[in-house]
């Protein structure tokens, strides 16, 4: 067994057979202050990671830098479509809510539409994040081809 | 939560804390007042093993594709499907801000990113030297909020490949 069937990844892998409405499995992650205010993120904004200046600037905590939110809902996507997302593959993310300290996000995606491409199909999958109230963070969708490549060859 | 449970302090900390917020304040401007449209910002970046790690480590992405450097042997070559270990575009456009706000002038505290449509042209080997473009494209107000647009490409330094482009969002105070 390689490490691909270990991880549970080949069993979600997107083919070009797999139907419009199909969901793709959520990930999680909590916002961790710690995280949040490191070197390579919020660190340069206290509003990521320091309480009391969040508040001072009218922030009930500090707030996680959205890019982190995109960065989960890409690892969710790479999980289903692996290597197509690295080439000629589209996201666009808006960031509709702050995500606040201690948070738990849970990425979320649903196949919206299969664009005829070559042999293969462009796939746009409506992704989004959201806490544990439901309370939406993240919005955008995700344009990836798959099956098209091979086609072509 | 509060405070301490969220950010465990001793004084020695919290004084260390507000010394280092001080600093940021000291000179700061809003983002809106710093840019006009038309502004173009150029800056080459050396996307090292060590750089990702602590990118991806902060997500918690643990992609076998993005290591270029492990404990015990530090840096290697990596593996993934197009060759040796490469770079979470995220990364690239995550580092897009560090461009976009001039590091030359008093940095612009409590701007927020609010949007970006990116398209990923081809994966960045993980060693590579990219440059990140950065134009200023429009200034809008939107519900009483202050927004700046930029376009952003970002292409290898040393043959000229596309590997990413931008258009990206940010509220300014």
């Amino acid at each position: 067994m390689d490490a691909e069937s270990l991880s549970g990844l080949s069993a979600v892998a997107v083919t070009v057979d797999t139907p419009v409405g199909y969901e793709l499995q959520p990930i999680k992650k909590k916002a961790l202050i710690q995280l949040m205010g490191s070197r390579l993120w919020g660190r340069f904004n206290p509003n990521h990671w320091d309480p009391i200046y969040a508040r001072a600037t009218g922030l009930a905590a500090p707030i996680q830098t959205g890019e982190m939110n995109s960065a989960y809902l890409f690892e969710m996507c790479v999980n289903h479509f692996g290597a197509a997302m690295y080439e000629n593959a589209r996201f666009q993310c808006k960031y509709v809510a702050s995500t606040l300290a201690d948070e738990v996000i849970t990425t979320h995606g649903t196949v919206r539409q299969k664009q005829p491409r070559g042999d293969g199909f462009r796939f746009v999958v409506d992704v989004w994040c959201d806490n544990e109230a439901g309370q939406v963070k993240s919005v955008g969708f995700v344009e990836v081809d798959v099956g098209v490549e091979e086609s072509a060859s | 939560m509060s405070d301490q449970e969220l950010r465990p302090l001793t004084s020695i900390q919290r004084l260390q804390t507000r010394e280092f917020i001080a600093e940021l304040e000291q000179e700061c401007q809003t983002y809106w007042d710093m840019v006009e449209v038309g502004d173009i910002l150029s800056r080459d970046l050396t996307i090292t093993p060590e750089l990702v790690v602590l990118y991806a480590d902060a997500v918690e992405d643990f992609n076998p594709w993005y290591e270029g450097w492990t404990m015990n042997s530090w840096r290697k070559d990596g593996k993934s499907p197009f060759g040796t270990a490469i770079v979470p575009p995220m990364l690239l456009s995550h580092f897009i801000l560090s461009v976009q706000f001039d590091h030359r002038k008093p940095f612009a505290i409590g701007s927020i990113h609010t949007f970006h449509d990116t398209e990923i042209v081809k994966p960045v080997p993980i060693g590579a030297t990219v440059t990140i473009t950065s134009k200023a494209v429009d200034k809008f107000i939107k519900r009483d909020r202050r927004y700046l647009r930029h376009e952003v490409e970002i292409t290898d330094t040393a043959n000229g490949q596309l590997y990413l482009r931008e258009t990206r969002d940010i509220m300014s105070l």
